[in-house]
């Protein structure tokens, strides 16, 4: 399509769409102008992915929240990390009894002085700080352990603790907005019912 | 009914400092009334805790039934209103300090059940000082709140706000037998019934003894106000019970059919009789009898089609069914001193008659706060715990349109059309001293 023929398209969307387009982003290519300004125009897009916020810090859309968080490491620290993950060459498969994690991440940055945790999960996190606080004490503060200040996974402190180094994003998207953990296994149970239930027909 | 445990081991926590509704049962039946007031000068706060303290009941000999006991509890605005120290009032935890209003968004009390629409005097901040008395006769009832009144007659500046009597006969407004399944305390003295387990650390319940961390939970300062304390949530509801007797009648034929989805909602069948015992009709004796009500576990039952996954009580003590998420269910026990006020309803009733009439439900431990948001916000007004999606409990959530409960069989019954059949009215979050911290209390404070 011709430069025209984008103009003209950009041309027939809601006024107060383009206006806005024009407002943030007058400089950009006249192609990526229509592409934003048609999403901003589709309400129902927009609304199935619309961002909240996820408790105190941190995006939620639909049940998924993210937290990032940037944290000081101890002397030694990121070595001692790494060789946790060397051991378990990096899997933490583990993680899946916790249920509401949809995946997560462990970075080194500068030097090995900082971590980098992000992780996408459903709902909010502090309900079930208590929960690991007695489930997986041990696992809890030998990760985070060795993180500089870290007051322990049962202090009184450690949401605050935690909180206090979450980025919030700035921008966050999750292809099913309504779909937790849970929900997820639930669907693949059903799938794996139907799956049998055709093979068994046929 | 025999309510009462048998104490039969060595008491290891300090029962005649912690107060008496830690561990006295309910009497069946019982009668009482909730005073809420409010100080409004801290001298006169701490001249009505003086006087009021002889008439605290401890919990010593918990198994003795006596005529009536008198229980006190503060808010945290009750707590500044008493002039307590800016450092102790810091060393409470933030969810007290904010007060139940403000948690509106953490406990999912939005809609008909936001703040904005409760009674007074809750939300206002002016409820300092929840004045209980429980009580066995009417007679022993009376004289009870008779000597409280007497004594707040006697000082000027703590005004009565509200003043609720209740009283049933251990059947709640729905018709259910209720406020029977309590956790077990360790270090309490009491039997151990069937279906216990092993009983719940006494930290969990009472501030100042290991809890299921192994060590205290943390506890407000100076030790004589936090420990032998507890923290109390208070939640009053309003009953539908016509608009619940229409959604059984019309979603059952038979008067048997609509018991058994009577008992399917809440996982026990009006007498108490646990549909996992008694599936299929009903045992009175089953019901009313201790040491068999509880004695059944949700494992042998993973698909709910005995105790459905999303009953009241299979959600509010999942026992050891499997659940989607990692959660430790010994921490989110609480000891239950609800009570019901109105008449009850005949199941027969459709037409809402207007009265007033519910349940005050009222939650005890050291983590109360804490455990009632959880329940509110993961276990009540969502079914993702359980697999279940965004189906909501089918008695106490707040329901949205076209909300359904899943009965499980083959094929799962969808039963459709339930409401919310309780509205929240109004509540609070409190703190229960100990009777030295009430003596503390009663004091002027120093410095
Ligand atoms: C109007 C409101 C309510 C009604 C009519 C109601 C009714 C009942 C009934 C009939 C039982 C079975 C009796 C028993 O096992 O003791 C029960 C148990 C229970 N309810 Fe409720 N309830 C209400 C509110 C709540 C709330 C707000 C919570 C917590 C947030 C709650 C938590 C529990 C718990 C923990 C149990 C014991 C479950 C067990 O350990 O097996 N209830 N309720």
């Amino acid at each position: 399509m011709s430069d025209r023929d984008l103009e003209n398209r950009f041309q027939g969307l809601p006024t107060t769409v383009r206006e806005k387009i024009d407002a943030v982003i007058d400089d950009a290519k006249i192609a990526l102008k229509l592409r934003v300004a048609e999403l901003l125009a589709d309400k129902e897009e927009m609304a199935e992915h619309a961002v909240t916020s996820a408790g105190r810090v941190g995006a939620k859309s639909g049940e998924v929240s993210e937290l990032t968080a940037i944290m000081p490491l101890k002397p030694g620290g990121a070595e001692k990390l790494r060789k946790f993950f060397g051991l378990v060459g990096g899997n933490l498969a583990g993680a899946g009894q916790v249920g509401t994690l949809h995946n997560m991440r462990f970075v080194f940055l500068d030097d090995d002085t900082k971590l980098l945790f992000a992780t996408a999960y459903d709902g909010e996190w502090d309900p079930y700080i208590d929960d690991f606080a007695t489930k997986i004490p041990e696992f809890m503060d030998y990760l985070f352990g060795n993180v500089e200040g870290w007051p322990g996974i049962q202090s009184p402190d450690v949401k605050d603790f935690i909180v206090q180094y979450q980025l919030p994003a700035e921008a966050w998207f999750v292809a099913h907005p309504t779909l937790t953990v849970a929900g997820a296994n639930r669907l693949k149970r059903l799938d794996r019912t139907v799956q049998n239930f055709l093979t068994e027909l046929n | 009914m025999d309510l009462f445990r048998r104490l039969t081991k060595q008491p290891t926590l300090e029962l005649d400092d912690i107060q008496a509704a830690v561990l006295r049962a309910r009497p069946e039946p019982y009668f009482g009334t909730h005073a809420i007031l409010e100080i409004t000068d801290a001298a006169a706060g701490r001249e009505l805790l003086r006087r009021l303290a002889p008439r605290i009941t401890s919990a010593a000999r918990w198994d003795e039934p006596v005529p009536a006991w008198t229980v006190v509890a503060i808010s945290y605005p009750g707590l500044e209103a008493l002039g307590v120290s800016e450092e102790s009032l810091a060393s409470f935890p933030a969810n007290f300090r904010a007060g139940m209003a403000a948690r509106a968004e953490r406990l999912r009390d939005t809609g008909p059940n936001a703040p904005h629409h409760w009674e007074f005097p809750f939300g206002t901040g002016r409820a300092h000082l929840a004045v209980s008395v429980y009580a066995e006769s009417k007679e022993a009832w009376q004289e009870a709140v008779d000597g409280y009144q007497r004594e707040l007659a006697q000082v000027a500046g703590v005004d009565l706000l509200s003043h609720q009597d209740f009283g049933a006969t251990g059947f709640n407004v729905f018709g259910y037998r209720d406020g029977f399944t309590q956790p077990a305390v360790e270090g309490s003295g009491a039997e151990t019934m069937p279906g216990d387990g092993r009983p719940i650390k006494p930290g969990e319940f009472v501030l100042g003894y290991p809890s299921e961390t192994g060590r205290p939970l943390p506890m407000p300062s100076p030790s004589v106000l936090g420990r032998n304390g507890t923290y109390v949530v208070f939640r009053k509801y309003h009953s539908h019970v016509a608009a619940f007797n229409r959604f059984l009648h019309g979603n059952a034929d038979t008067a048997e059919e609509r018991e058994l989805l009577a008992a399917k909602l809440v996982g026990r069948w009006r007498s108490g009789a646990p549909l996992a015992l008694s599936p299929d009709r009903d045992d009175p004796a089953l019901g009313e009898d201790p040491r068999r009500q509880n004695h059944f576990k949700y494992a042998e039952d993973p698909r709910g089609l005995r105790t459905p996954l999303g009953s009241h009580i299979r959600r509010m003590n999942p026992r050891d069914s499997k659940l989607e998420i990692l959660s430790d269910l010994r921490i989110r026990r609480l000891i239950r001193r609800s009570t019901s006020y109105g008449d009850a309803v005949p199941d027969s009733e459709v037409r809402d008659d207007g009265s007033s009439r519910g349940l005050d439900f009222i939650a005890l431990s050291a983590r109360a706060i804490d455990t009632v948001e959880f329940l509110q916000s993961e276990w009540v007004n969502s079914g993702n715990f359980a697999g279940l999606d965004k189906e909501k409990d089918p008695l106490i959530s707040n329901q949205d349109k076209g909300a359904y409960f899943t009965v499980p069989g083959t094929p799962p019954r969808r039963v459709q059309g339930i409401q919310s059949f309780n509205t929240l009215l109004g509540g609070e979050y409190l703190f229960m001293p100990s009777l030295s911290a009430i003596a503390w209390l009663s004091q002027e404070p120093t410095a």
